[in-house]
């Protein structure tokens, strides 16, 4: 099975694998350049893998949480890209692959809390505790708070953090491990936003004093 | 064997090559060099071992169906190795992505070599012309090959503002326009808020495109090309249709062409009435837009006269609505409540229409300062306790849009002297927009175009359209790294 993985919850991350095997990766960390990048970077993953888009099974995508409009460009990338070669479409908890990443680093790790920048002085995250097969297993989350209030929820001295970022490698590993299980893998592909859109309504106000 | 499109560079081996096939009757250098230099012409040439061992050249003008090769040849040495047809090849290629549904060619009457070979590409002969290779004396048979040619099927995205549009199209046919408009739930916010426009574009995108696939009775297999709207709108709207036609370019091996939303506003008259008459002036009025255009050329010539310089009329309409306690969108409301009103009741201003407007901002629009004294004329009446007159305040201030709007539109057709007025954007849809306009245009001479109302608001068709007309034209594909531009300039058909 060969899978095209992509996220754009922070940089822009591209990947080919056979089954979970890792073909190419293409990595761009600039977060404000995702829809210029998107469409070569998948092309280029393409190319290098020796691959045509036809031969592609399975399309995984990153599901956030991340900035809304460059979470987007991944999404709206990976459904087209998955209607355009005939591929299954998938989505994976961005911070899932950030943990898996984490848990393949440092096997023997206990608590784990993953957490990203959510702008306005809050943080996306989500806390694991150590692997299942092979998988990191999710115990809270994905949220968004303040970065001090997560205290509230667990427990911070028992849990480790990680710098590490979201690879499309994790996601489709990730994806390919789903699909062996009972569950199955998550055809539902609706971005984690965690929050409403930032308006509200306004009230008319007078234009004479 | 490699071939290539031909290069000013290239000239004095191809001239070398020409006077060793054309002995009696071979091109000039300065012949040579304006074949290969000129915009109509496409040359190629094919090359061993990095050598040049032939060229051709075919001609193709924008907008005509008629392809002609002008010449071909391979260097004597050369000749039985299948250089010739791969020339062949590449120009009958080449004249079929331009368009071309037949092409022409002239060959030696006493060439036999070369008619078997083209007679390989399906050409036939259809004529002779006596003695037309001189000095030599010796006739040209005329050949013609039809190609069994379609004109390309193009999938065009849209989703600058609040509608996801997908429409589809063949050369200048309309197969399918869908959309999918995200104004319900603006409504509460009383205007397009960009982050639940860009959340409803990505939902809707999936299934505006099987819609539009169902509607047009065809597969993404059947696709020959993508067109998508890069600007001008919100960016983060914008983003999502270029991130989807990307990916869809990607997979499906198609060539994109990153397109300006304004400008496909226009090129929706090639759906409407088969073609956009130039040159025209048009006027874009929506809740984004408010631009007066001059258009000599759809593809190469557009340019901006005037736009406004605060608030788009749709934009003007929507709030002059929830002055008035209003629904959102406030256009169709306006249109609703001013059917009863006496529009000459109240004269709100025209804005940038005084003289001293008319060097700087002859074809600009202002629609701020007009909200602005609806509003001080309601807010007055009501601190005095007395009733406020909705239908004449209605119909007054949209009198006083559209007569700024058309007023500056035939200023600029009788300043150009272009009797002809194109109108686009969802405002079109205001009935007594449609009503002054053609009364107005009537009076002065001015032939009006309004295409159908789904055509007029923001949709993929017009997008598509204006891919199909680009590639008709011979223009190349965009590039894969182009962005989202939300000021885009409207001189840029593409990007």
């Amino acid at each position: 099975m060969y899978c095209i993985a992509l996220d754009t919850s922070a940089g822009t991350t591209v990947a080919v694998l056979k089954d979970d095997v890792l073909l190419v990766e293409l990595n761009f960390a600039e977060n404000m350049t995702h829809a210029e990048r998107i469409g070569q970077a998948l092309q280029d993953v393409l190319t290098k893998s020796g691959l045509r888009a036809t031969q592609i099974d399975r399309v995984v995508v990153g599901l956030g949480p991340g900035p809304f409009t460059g979470l987007r460009v991944g999404l709206a990338a990976a459904q087209f890209f998955a209607l355009g070669a005939h591929a299954e479409l998938v989505g994976v908890c961005s911070l899932d692959a950030i943990a898996l990443s984490f848990y393949q680093q440092n096997p023997d790790a206990g608590s784990l809390l993953v957490s990203t920048d959510a702008r306005r002085k809050e943080v996306f995250w989500a806390s694991y505790h150590g692997v299942s097969n092979g998988m990191p297993v999710r115990v809270l989350g994905p949220n968004v708070n303040k970065a001090e209030d997560i205290k509230n929820y667990l427990d911070l001295d028992a849990h480790q953090t990680t710098d590490l970022l979201v690879t499309a490698l994790a996601l489709g590993q990730i994806a390919f491990s789903e699909s062996k299980t009972e569950l199955g893998v998550n055809l539902d592909v609706s971005p984690i936003y965690l929050r409403e859109p930032d308006a509200t309504p306004g009230k008319g106000k007078r234009v004479s004093s | 064997m490699q071939i290539r499109e031909a290069t000013e560079k290239d000239l004095p081996t191809i001239m070398a090559i020409e006077l060793e096939c054309f002995a009696n009757d071979a091109w000039s250098e300065d012949v040579m060099f304006s074949e290969l230099m000129a915009k109509h012409t496409f040359y190629a040439v094919v090359l061993e071992q990095e050598q040049i061992v032939g060229y051709g050249g075919l001609s193709k003008l924008p907008g005509s169906n008629q392809a002609d090769i002008q010449t071909i040849a391979t260097k004597p040495a050369a000749r039985g190795q299948g250089f010739g047809r791969a020339l062949m090849n590449a120009l009958t290629s080449k004249a079929k992505e331009l368009g071309a549904t037949e092409i022409f060619l002239e060959v030696r009457a006493d060439n036999t070599v070369a008619q078997k070979l083209y007679k390989v590409f399906g050409f036939k002969k259809i004529g002779v012309r006596k003695s037309y290779y001189q000095p030599d004396n010796v006739d040209a048979f005329v050949m013609k090959t039809q190609m069994n040619y379609s004109e390309p099927i193009v999938l065009g995205i849209e989703s600058s503002c609040d509608e996801t549009g997908i429409g589809i199209v063949q050369g200048n046919k309309l197969l399918a326009n869908v959309i999918s408009s995200s104004m319900e739930q603006h409504a509460i916010f009383g205007g397009v808020v960009p982050e639940v426009a860009a959340r409803a574009h990505l939902e809707a995108l999936t299934p505006v495109l099987d819609e539009a696939l169902n509607k047009a009775n065809i597969s993404l297999d059947d696709i020959d090309a993508i067109a998508v709207t890069n600007g001008p709108g919100l960016a983060g709207a914008l983003m999502v249709g270029i991130s989807a036609a990307k990916a869809l370019s990607v997979a499906t091996g198609k060539p994109i062409y990153a397109v300006n939303h304004l400008v496909g506003h226009v090129a929706a008259d090639v759906l409407a009435n088969g073609e956009v008459v130039t040159p025209t002036i048009a006027l874009l009025v929506s809740g984004g837009h408010t631009s007066l255009l001059l258009v000599r050329d759809l593809l190469t010539d557009v340019q901006l006269l005037g736009e406004t310089i605060d608030d788009a009329a749709g934009e003007a309409f929507d709030k002059v609505a929830r002055v008035l306690g209003l629904a959102y969108p406030g256009g169709p409301q306006i249109d609703r409540v001013a059917k009863d009103g006496n529009p000459t009741a109240i004269r709100f201003p025209r804005g940038l229409s005084l003289p001293k407007d008319m060097q700087e901002h002859r074809y600009d629009f202002s629609f701020s300062g007009l909200k602005t004294a609806v509003a001080r004329y309601v807010e007055v009446l009501e601190d005095k306790g007395e009733p406020v007159p909705l239908a004449d305040i209605a119909a007054s201030f949209r009198e006083a849009v559209v007569d700024v709007l058309l007023s500056k539109a035939i200023a600029a057709c009788k300043e150009y002297k272009i009797p002809r007025l194109l109108l686009g954007g969802g405002v079109t849809a205001n009935a007594r927009l449609r009503e002054a306009a053609a009364l107005r245009c009537e009076f002065e001479e001015i032939e009006l175009r309004i295409p159908p109302f789904d055509l007029c608001t923001d949709n993929g068709a017009m997008i598509a359209v204006l891919g199909a007309q680009l590639i008709m034209s011979g223009a190349e594909p965009s590039n894969l790294s182009f962005g989202a531009n939300s000021t885009l300039q409207v001189t840029k058909v593409q990007s």
